[in-house]
């Protein structure tokens, strides 16, 4: 029985236990340290016995929708597994995301069938961000680095104090994973002196990301975006972009995509695949008719997409401020940057 | 729960395939299942393992469900393979998706039907739709253009829809190649308007065709004294899913394909680059 005394708290080496225990049930997928691109980065990884994981720190270099809205998938027919997951280590910035995908995938009308099955077969235990990366700007969208209750999107979340997690109940079907928690581990009630640490850890971090940010201010009008249509503001801002699409495709709310048959004998499966705003194809109808044929028009409309459309089609701007896109742009173009030119303008 | 998947498909036998002019092609579809829309809306069809792509049918809504009429200019690569499929083959569909005209706005007005090329296709199937309950009408003006007299499509058509009390048809064509003749006027469609013998203060208008057509004719409509609350257009944009997930036909805020296809002309008029 899952208790409703909460916060618990449970030593990191009990906790692993459960991992290993619900394997012959659950697909369970980690943050493990990576040296990608030369420096410490963080990437999702199926447990297989290797118990490094590392479920504080900050973001993976993936995004969350790796895990629910692969990059191809048939739609038909649906080639998602219905496979229970557990997902650990999610961070504020991708769950707030998935948000976006729930409402744009799950409408009543019109459910995408492998996002159900994915999202349906996976509990998700969050976790707080102890550090942050130079790219990391959830304060500037006015989020925080270690998940809301209040946003009803983790199941568990579980803040690190040294070798113990703080664990914490975040839905309904959170409860099921309290239970293994119980079956599994040695749980206590978490102690006052834990939870002060815990209050000074997310002040550090907080510090932190103001430190980082200390050039940029979250009090940014977007209207200025949409309403900027100044060919040679929009020229010089995107002039280093190259187009390769990384931005759109590191990011955790981005899910445009394209459909296509492919033939297998003499049946055919319907692909999926995701597609981005910033290629020059993307808009294009028979014909050749195109909405965007410049590169400064696809890069204000990613901006105006976030910023302005997102904003009105989901009550929510399409950007966490995950910082992912400011990380993996080669022309090292900084989205806060951008944001800022266009206020002074 | 389970939910229909959205990107399953209805079998359609291909029945007949009608050469509307050398690039357009009617294609009279036997569905295995019923597909009920309302004019305006469209559909995605597909040739199985090959692709898909958006079209509004061109019957109309009232006929049996079963049964559909799609016409297609080829004009890119999925159309390019759906033209060379023959009457026994056998396509996909799905939908139907988007709004249609919003039918009750037009009730007891004059309506303008304003198109062009393959634009006629949507326009048919509101025509048709309209001829059904013509006494819910006051009059209906059809102004159709094409580039030249063989582009001209449902050409079949005109004198049987032109002896409706209600109905004043005029067409026109961009110009006349040698060796094709043509009786009526010559220039682009927005010329037909002058001839328009409605009061534009009270009309509505309808508008589908190609985008520099759309604009034009638009521009003259609203020069004529239409409103642009009562300016609909039917935007073409790429339209993969059908149902808002894919993004690619956002035009500011509204999706194409679940705010539209049909717009009025004051709800996107401000967006940019509504004509590319």
């Amino acid at each position: 029985m899952a208790s409703s005394k909460i916060p618990l708290l449970v030593e990191r080496f009990d906790f692993i236990k459960l991992i290993q225990n619900v394997q012959e049930n659950f697909d369970v997928f980690l943050p493990y340290q990576t040296e990608y691109d030369g420096k410490d980065n963080l990437s999702y990884k199926k447990y297989s016995g290797d118990n490094d994981f590392v479920l504080n720190k900050y973001r993976t270099i993936d995004p969350l929708k790796t895990l629910f809205y692969l990059t191809s998938e048939s739609v038909l027919p649906p080639s998602a597994e219905s496979r229970k997951r557990i997902v650990l280590g999610v961070k504020n910035c991708d769950l707030l995301a998935l948000r976006i995908y729930d409402k744009a995938l799950l409408e009543d009308n019109f459910v995408e069938p492998n996002y159900k099955i994915w999202r349906e077969n996976t509990y998700i235990i969050s976790s707080d961000c102890d550090d942050a990366l130079q790219s990391c700007h959830c304060n500037l969208m006015e989020y925080t680095p270690y998940p809301q209750k209040d946003d009803g999107l983790f199941d568990l979340n579980l803040s690190q104090i040294d070798d113990k997690y703080i664990v914490t109940l975040g839905s309904k079907k959170g409860e099921k994973l309290l239970d293994l928690l119980y079956e599994h581990c040695n749980v206590k009630d978490a102690p006052e002196d834990i939870l002060e640490k815990l209050t000074v850890q997310r002040d550090k971090v907080n510090k932190k990301l103001s430190e980082i940010n200390k050039d940029f201010s979250a009090k940014r009008d977007y209207s200025k975006i949409s309403k900027n249509q100044d060919v040679k503001v929009w020229s010089e801002l995107s002039k280093e972009c190259v187009e390769c699409g990384g931005c759109t495709n590191i990011c955790p709310s981005c899910y445009c995509i394209i459909v296509n048959d492919e033939s297998v004998g003499a049946d055919f499966k319907r692909i999926r695949t995701w597609d981005s705003c910033q290629l020059t194809g993307y808009a294009e109808v028979a014909g050749g008719g195109s909405p965007r044929e410049r590169v400064w028009e696809r890069f204000r409309n990613r901006y105006q997409c976030k910023f302005d459309f997102m904003k009105k089609n989901f009550s929510q701007y399409g950007c966490t401020g995950c910082g992912r896109c400011i990380a993996v742009c080669p022309a090292e173009i900084d989205q806060r940057e951008v944001i800022k030119k266009l206020q002074e303008v | 729960m389970n939910s229909p998947n959205p990107f399953d498909v209805i079998k359609a036998d291909v029945l007949n395939v009608i050469e509307e002019s050398p690039q357009i092609k009617t294609f009279q579809l036997k569905l295995e299942k019923p597909l009920k829309f309302e004019t305006g809306q469209f559909v995605e069809l597909s040739v199985p393992g090959i692709g898909e792509a958006p079209f509004t049918p061109s019957s109309s809504h009232y006929q049996d469900p079963f049964e559909m009429d799609v016409s297609i200019m080829n004009a890119g690569f999925v159309t390019g393979k759906v033209h060379k499929v023959k009457a026994g083959d056998i396509l996909g569909i799905r939908g139907p998706y988007g709004k249609g005209y919003p039918l009750d706005k037009f009730k007891g007005k004059d309506v303008l039907l304003l198109g062009g090329g393959v634009g006629l296709a949507p326009l048919r199937c509101l025509l048709l739709t309209l001829i059904h309950d013509i006494d819910d009408y006051k009059s209906i003006t059809v102004c159709f253009g094409a580039r030249s007299p063989e582009d001209m499509i449902y050409k079949n058509f005109f004198l049987e829809w032109d002896k409706i009390d209600k109905i004043h048809l005029m067409t026109c064509v961009d110009k006349i190649p040698d060796g094709e003749k043509w009786d009526g006027k010559v220039g682009v469609v927005p010329i037909l308007l002058d001839d328009i013998k409605i009061d534009p203060k009270n009309a509505v208008s309808i508008v589908c065709g190609p985008p520099i057509m759309m604009k034009f004719g638009t521009f003259a409509l609203v020069d004529k004294g239409f409103k642009d609350e009562n300016i609909y257009l039917s935007m073409e944009k790429k339209m993969y899913c059908g149902f808002g997930q894919c993004r690619h036909c956002v035009i500011g805020e509204y999706y194409a394909c679940k705010d539209g296809p049909v717009f009025s002309y004051d709800m996107i008029k401000g967006a940019e680059k509504i004509w590319e």
